[in-house]
């Protein structure tokens, strides 16, 4: 039991991770149904479920609320990482790849990784207004300043040898940067974009909560307002699975691009 | 071994100091080293650990640590002239190999004439047919597509090997090279070294922890004192390579082994720390 390097099989794996969320799903509906605590506070998970289907069709209007708000979720999660890695991974490399620009730029960037993101909401408001451009680029904040350290950690843990290697044959400072050390710092900075937008799927309620007509964080925040706790949980529940299918995503294509990453 | 490659290396009253690590004062690290090579051959560097061979080494290759001065204070020459960048003349061959772990074996093997400095000086075709022969020289013909993790570590240091000649340096400068690989690996490419160095004639410096390799490949063996460095011996060995088994066991090499070992243990009164393997 306790061999932190004990190799578990698939099995063993699926059948222990599979009984802990059903324990979890049978505590839910037993305290839900016990009446201890009000369907309005608790609702049980068949309530979800209904929940959950009325959100993905609503047979009155004719329309997806669960589908156009997860379109508009996405295309903002997506603006915004588009975003963090056109502008955040070139300033952590810099940083990363000089240590003159790191003591210039981390006094700007690195207390904001314990600055509290929400609490900028306002004066997103105030500087960008309540359009789309406040909710994309609250999103790019929230995760640029996580990003832009760990690119530069990825950059700084190329062991040395390959720098000084490439200067011996024959390269200036910046080809060594570029040819030797930053394809191996590759890995690393994929791992920090997925950090960065899986930090975006936990801010989106909060860059929708300001003027959204539409998105999930919005499609919560309205529910609650009617005290629609069945809607507020199925909301939840597909903010998450999108945050680990996006996860997932992101670490497949990052094995497919860096295989030989787990060798290095 | 061919004399068809004239080369100097000259070293004159090596001064190296570190800053201390507490940020107080200096470290002495090399104290007056003064050394004329000037013929091809192998240079077998010797000492205990933290003497200084590495920087020595560094040294001769321009390659400079980052925020220190080096050396402190002496010259470099190579043909004559100070050294004070990374040069054409030589190319260094790490115990850590540093090959690309995204490029194939072929890739890694032609890296340099990726950069400029030798993509203005050397033909792709040149540079694709010098690749080509170095690859069977160091019979890695049959993994030129394969991964740097899906080589043993010999095999590894073969590619950082031919990486180095690949450019046809006059100075091939190995920091404890076959240090990291096991005992069959090592004599197996010590034989290839031999071998190589048939083919392409330059003064190699070999530093290394290891009495008995360098008995085995030493044309010279220049053995350091503990830190603060100072040359403590100094002597040619001219038994012709290969080396036989019988001559390793043989009076002359063993009282060459003794003298070293006499160097190497005297050098480092009372410390624990030797790293010798004989």
């Amino acid at each position: 039991m306790w061999n932190p390097y004990e190799p578990l099989s698939a099995r063993t794996t699926r059948v222990l991770g599979v009984s802990a969320v059903l324990f979890v799903l049978l505590a839910w509906t037993v305290l839900s149904a016990s009446g201890w605590i009000s369907q309005n506070k608790l609702p049980s998970p068949w309530r979800v479920v209904k929940a959950f289907s009325y959100l993905a069709w609503d047979s009155v209007n004719q329309r997806s609320l669960l589908w156009d708000a997860t379109l508009w979720s996405v295309g903002r999660v997506l603006a915004a990482g588009l975003l963090v890695i056109a502008i955040g991974i070139p300033i952590g490399v810099l940083m990363g790849a000089s240590p003159r620009v790191n003591s210039a730029l981390s006094p700007l960037v690195d207390p904001f990784r314990s600055a509290p993101v929400v609490a900028l909401l306002p004066i997103m408001v105030m500087w960008f207004g309540i359009g789309e451009w406040m909710k994309v680029l609250f999103l790019f904040f929230g995760a640029v300043v996580f990003l832009i350290p760990m690119v530069r950690d990825a950059v700084r843990a190329v062991p040395q040898a390959y720098w000084i290697s490439a200067r011996d044959l024959g390269a200036s400072p910046f080809e060594a940067v570029w040819h030797a050390v930053l394809p191996l710092a590759m890995p690393r900075i994929a791992d920090a974009v997925i950090v960065g937008i899986s930090v975006m799927w936990t801010y989106i309620t909060v860059a929708e909560y300001v003027n959204a007509g539409e998105g999930l964080g919005q499609l919560i925040s309205n529910a609650r307002r009617f005290s629609a706790m069945d809607q507020v949980f199925a909301g939840i529940i597909v903010i998450i699975a999108f945050a680990l299918l996006s996860y997932q995503l992101m670490h497949f294509i990052k094995a497919r691009l860096y295989p030989w990453e787990t060798k290095l | 071994m061919s004399a068809a490659v004239g080369i100097s290396v000259e070293l004159k009253d090596i001064i190296q100091e570190y800053p201390h690590k507490d940020g107080k004062g200096v470290l002495r690290v090399v104290s007056g080293v003064s050394m004329t090579l000037d013929r091809p051959g192998i240079i077998m560097l010797l000492g205990p650990s933290g003497c200084g061979k590495s920087t020595i080494l560094h040294m001769m290759g321009g390659v400079r640590p980052i925020g220190v001065q080096t050396p402190t204070s002496g010259t470099v020459l190579i043909d004559g002239v100070p050294c004070s960048e990374a040069h054409d003349d030589a190319v260094m061959v790490f115990q850590r190999y540093a090959n690309r772990p995204d490029l194939s074996v072929e890739d890694n093997v032609s890296f340099p004439f990726r950069l400029k400095h030798w993509r203005t000086r050397v033909a792709p075709a040149e540079a694709k047919s010098r690749v080509d022969a170095m690859l069977k020289a160091v019979g890695l013909d049959g993994h030129r597509r394969h991964l740097p993790s899906q080589l043993s570590g010999g095999q590894n240091q073969r590619v950082a090997l031919a990486r180095a000649l690949v450019l046809k340096p006059r100075i091939l400068l190995m920091d404890e090279p076959f240090g990291a690989l096991d005992a069959q690996t090592r004599t197996e490419m010590q034989a290839l070294l031999s071998v190589m160095l048939e083919t392409n004639p330059c003064l190699v410096v070999f530093v290394t922890h290891d009495v008995t390799e360098a008995l085995l490949l030493g044309d010279r063996v220049i053995v350091l004192s503990a830190q603060p460095a100072v040359i403590a011996d100094d002597f040619a060995i001219l038994e012709p390579r290969p080396r036989s088994a019988t001559w390793q066991r043989s009076s002359e090499a063993l009282k060459m082994e003794e003298r070293i070992l006499a160097q190497l243990h005297s050098a480092s009164p009372g410390r624990g720390s030797l790293r010798v393997s004989v």
